[in-house]
């Protein structure tokens, strides 16, 4: 058969997870000026920033039944509260929040 | 950036002050622009040599991302002309005060710099922000916001292109009046000359919260 180096096989049908991953060298937190917060009571999971979220910095947490949100990519564009279907989204100013700070040397 | 060993000696023979402005793309970049240009036209008028540019190195212009806008004023010819950047800012102006938060702001800067904030917070909410607060000899705090409304979304002027709009009509005027009172840079009698909204700039002025520090 074929002689494949060790370390280089590929699955199958090159089917390969989806990556799940981060790139630290654009790390775009430091771009928002209001950030989503979000009101559990009123979340009903449908997914709606989820899906919108151009960045992906909304994430399903399957087990505490919540979405999960990240302060390192946000850009603040808040198209999430926009398209939050139960109203539980809604905007905070950044310098309110003492966590969450990227705190870069450089802008990129 | 390394220099050449000649204008290194030129450089420090020649006190360069430099000042930094930080601002989001797109939307507060002609208020940055302004204020850099403001600040290098009033000084012209008292006389001074004064070097006014964005930053290269934060190009593309994206919404919201931060960026700098750079003056330099001096008393002799300016050598430095190679230098795209300022490695030693006296003064730092922060347009959208939320940059505190995300960029090391003060990197660079020597011992007894001045911080300029838009903000309607007070200085020490933003110094809550700023870990390497010794170098600061002051902040400053402005509601530009509050004084002269949202920012002015123009593009007149971006990218070398001829500014039509005029200096100060927006963010900007409050910020250079506050800048006037923080330093001794520029005065405020020659900024009202080349400043179009002159009530914002003196409201700016007198509004602005001075905290020294060290």
């Amino acid at each position: 058969m074929f002689n494949i180096p060790k370390g280089r096989e590929v699955p199958f049908g090159c089917v390969t997870p989806a990556p799940v991953g981060e790139q630290p060298m654009m790390i775009t937190g430091n771009w928002r000026e209001y950030r989503p917060v979000i009101d559990e009571e009123k979340c009903n999971l449908c997914g709606n920033c989820v899906v919108f979220c151009p960045d992906a910095c909304w994430q399903f947490n399957e087990a505490d039944d919540a979405v999960v949100w990240n302060a390192k990519y946000c850009k603040g564009c808040l198209i999430c509260v926009n398209e939050c279907s139960h109203d539980a989204l809604s905007k905070a100013y950044e310098l309110d929040f003492p966590d969450g700070v990227v705190r870069l040397e450089k802008p990129f | 950036m390394p220099r050449h060993n000649a204008l290194a000696k030129e450089a420090a023979v020649t006190n360069v002050h430099e000042i930094t402005i930080w601002t989001r793309g797109v939307v507060k970049d002609k208020e940055g622009r302004d204020v850099a240009n403001g600040i290098a036209a009033a000084a012209d008028q008292d006389g001074k040599f004064t070097q006014a540019f964005d930053n290269y190195v934060d190009l593309p212009d994206r919404v919201n991302v931060p960026l700098r806008k750079y003056a330099r004023i001096s008393d002799q010819e300016i050598e430095m002309r190679y230098d795209y950047e300022n490695e030693k800012p006296e003064v730092v102006v922060v347009v959208d005060a939320t940059i505190v938060k995300g960029i090391n702001v003060l990197r660079g800067m020597q011992k007894g710099g001045v911080l300029v904030v838009n903000t309607d917070r007070s200085p020490d909410e933003i110094l809550k922000f700023v870990p390497n607060r010794e170098l600061l000899k002051a902040v400053v705090c402005v509601d530009a916001t509050g004084i002269a409304g949202s920012a002015t979304v123009d593009f007149s002027g971006t990218e070398g292109g001829v500014d039509a709009v005029g200096l100060g009509a927006g963010l900007a005027a409050p910020i250079l009046g506050a800048f006037a009172k923080a330093t001794q840079l520029v005065k405020l009698e020659k900024l009202a000359k080349v400043v179009k909204n002159k009530d914002a700039l003196r409201r700016g002025h007198d509004s602005a919260v001075i905290q020294t520090l060290n």
